[in-house]
């Protein structure tokens, strides 16, 4: 099983499921670009409808193609299907959010449910005619790319493709108009054409992704890839292209896997992969990763522990607390039964001062104060301009001023 | 339309013409028949009370906020045509300031009519951008994500993009609402160079104190037109009175509205 996932990955296991690879990465590509605006567009949630009401068209044109062929499995038909009635559902959004007192998100709900109900009995009609493939229509609902036809997999591939080249010949608008709806008016852009635009590249992308994730999942990787490039990077533009990247790695990573084995659903995997992507950076950005801010935290906290003990110190306080004390030993400020050393009494001395010019510059400027974010932990000198602290300096009541 | 007259001429040439123009939210006229000509080469300020419909009028002139009737002609053209010629900078609350861009990625936005489709983004354009924010004094601040930046940096970010579109006509919405004083300088420095330069400009002010020293022409606006023209001429204790009802009273007006006292007090 290892064997034909490495296979797969290095498109050695045959024409067929290479094309199916390349395809899913294109795939997964298009659906994180177009996926970083919507995302940016606040607009995550319109992805479940467009998917969601995809199934009633896609199972009608399944009945229609099974009754005038008597095989229902013909891709293009079905995609032509499943994009009529993901419009249908768009509109339904549009209409209800535009022209009642309803939100967006109520309108999706609505529309989103409905649809997907109806999709649900269609297929118990299906299930009762005596047709050929009546058991594939399930495949469109988790994903299965085991079987998938070349032509297939070259109409998914070449249409992401399409997908992705629309989206970057129109990036800029649509950055604008993400960004700022009204400005972008202002620049001769139509918003409301833009909006349209972006919303027909999703649904081409969640139509030509169902047979690879089935509609439930798509929005996932419409979805996980925008976020995980957040994580990244605070452009617009590499944003994109992070997503872009994680869609392709997961279609490709996913599509090989469920290549390894029979009856392993693509859909999942695939997602399963964005996710793997996506906690990669949850855990480890630099910035915004959880573990850099946990570290963040836990130096922020031993840095507090380490001015108020050296305030204690200055002030001949007693030190009851462990990590304070940890801090002041780890330091060499502290000997091991609590006394301070010469180099501790020096910092205590340096802390106390520090702690005068800051409330001075609270008390003289209170405003300013406010505005300075960790305010009397930094260094005073790095914080402020240094002619400010040298009239700080200067108006330090006497004791105080001879501490030093 | 309005019969032909005298006026037509003016509008003919001015940056912004606006005749008869009204704009209502539901059936109440935020804005009733206002005639304002913005002249060629002026820093304009719109000023009325809260609710004046002093925003809502400029929205309307770059069209976005839909009119109920009147006529809107940018440089004698309907506004459609002439959107390349004139910047517009907007209100700090209209963007989500936790949006993934940098300083300078907000500036570049002022670029894109100059970049094509298959075009990156080049080095001379990030080059140009940055001058944009040397200007406003925000080029040490380019690699910072907008939401780090304070209230006037973020106001000074919206210049700097408005720069680099190198308008003929740069409308403002309230630029120095909520900014500090060394912003409010920075900002007015810039408006009046750009003045120099032959630009025009069109900014909604809400503080009268600083109506005489900033701009040269101002428009009175409380939902009708109350005087528009020439600050000397026009921001009398009279007119102000009129535009802004008993708000003001009388010792206020006449602080205002007296052209050493003013000045004096900056």
């Amino acid at each position: 099983m290892i064997d034909s996932f490495w296979q797969a990955l290095t498109f050695t296991a045959g024409y067929n499921t290479t094309l199916v690879t390349l395809g899913s990465a294109m795939l997964g590509a298009s659906a994180g670009m177009i996926g970083s605006f919507i995302v940016l567009r606040k607009r995550s949630l319109v992805s479940d409808a467009v998917s969601h009401a995809t199934l009633p068209g896609l199972v009608l044109a399944f009945i229609i193609l099974a009754l005038l062929t008597g095989d229902g499995r013909w891709l293009p038909g079905l995609l032509i299907g499943a994009a009529a009635s993901a419009a249908i559902g768009l509109w339904g959004v549009q209409a209800i959010s535009s022209r009642t007192r309803l939100g967006e998100d109520a309108a999706i709900g609505a529309v989103l449910s409905t649809l997907f109900g109806l999709g649900v009995v269609l297929i118990t009609v299906v299930q009762a005619l005596n047709v050929k493939g009546q058991s594939g229509i399930d495949s469109y609902l988790v994903g299965a790319t085991a079987g998938m036809l070349a032509s297939e997999a070259q109409l998914i591939g070449i249409s992401a493709l399409v997908v992705l080249i629309v989206v970057f010949m129109f990036r800029r608008q649509f950055l604008l108009v993400c960004f700022d709806r009204q400005y972008a008016y202002t620049r001769g852009i139509n918003a409301d054409h833009i909006d349209m635009m972006m919303l027909l590249l999703l649904l081409t992308v969640t139509v030509i992704g169902l047979k690879v994730t089935g509609l439930i999942l798509i929005v996932a990787l419409t979805i996980i890839p925008p976020v995980t490039g957040r994580f990244w990077t605070d452009r617009p533009s590499r944003l994109i292209a992070i997503a872009a990247l994680c869609g392709a790695l997961s279609g490709y990573i996913g599509a090989a896997a469920s290549s390894s084995a029979s009856g392993l659903p693509t859909g999942p995997l695939i997602v399963l992969t964005a996710f793997l992507l996506f906690s990669i950076g949850l855990l480890f950005s630099p910035r915004r990763g959880m573990v850099a801010m946990l570290l963040a935290q836990h130096r922020f906290r031993r840095r507090v522990h380490l001015r108020q003990g050296l305030l204690s110190l200055a002030r001949d306080e007693a030190i009851y607390d462990d990590l304070t004390l940890k801090v002041l030993r780890r330091h060499g400020y502290i000997r091991r039964d609590g006394v301070a050393t010469p180099p501790g009494r020096v910092a205590a001395r340096d802390a106390e001062h520090e702690e005068h010019l800051w409330s001075l510059y609270r008390q003289l400027y209170p405003d300013e104060a406010a505005q300075l974010d960790h305010q009397g932990l930094d260094p005073i000198e790095e914080s402020l301009p240094p002619d400010m602290v040298s009239s700080l300096e200067n108006r330090l009541p006497s004791p105080a001023r001879s501490a030093r | 339309m309005k019969p032909f007259n005298a006026s037509q001429h003016a509008a003919d040439s001015s940056p912004l013409a606006i005749t008869g123009l009204t704009i209502s939210y539901g059936q109440k006229p935020v804005v009733f028949s206002v005639d304002c000509h913005v002249p060629a080469g002026s820093l304009t300020a719109i000023v009325g009370p809260n609710g004046a419909g002093k925003s809502t009028l400029l929205k309307a002139a770059l069209g976005i906020a839909p009119r109920l009737s009147g006529d809107i002609r940018v440089y004698g053209q309907p506004y459609r045509s002439q959107a390349h010629r004139l910047a517009y900078v907007p209100q700090r609350s209209s963007v989500d300031w936790d949006f993934p861009t940098t300083v300078l990625e907000v500036v570049l936005m002022g670029l894109f009519h100059t970049m094509r489709w298959w075009q990156l983004t080049r080095r001379h354009h990030r080059n140009k951008a940055m001058e944009c924010l040397t200007r406003v004094g925000m080029d040490a601040f380019a690699e910072r994500q907008i939401g780090q930046l304070s209230g006037g940096q973020q106001q000074r970010v919206f210049l700097a993009r408005a720069l680099a579109q190198e308008a003929d006509l740069t409308i403002l919405d309230e630029p120095f609402a909520g900014v500090d004083a060394a912003t409010e300088k920075a900002i007015i420095e810039v408006l009046k160079s750009l003045k120099r330069e032959g630009k025009t400009l069109l900014c909604v002010h809400h503080d009268l104190s600083t109506v005489r020293e900033y701009f040269d022409h101002v428009l009175l606006l409380n939902i009708r037109r109350i005087a528009m023209g020439p600050v000397d001429d026009v921001f009398t204790a009279e007119n102000l009175q009129q535009t802004y009802g008993g708000r003001l009273n009388t010792i206020q007006l006449e602080r205002i509205a007296t052209p050493d006292s003013s000045t004096s007090q900056v």
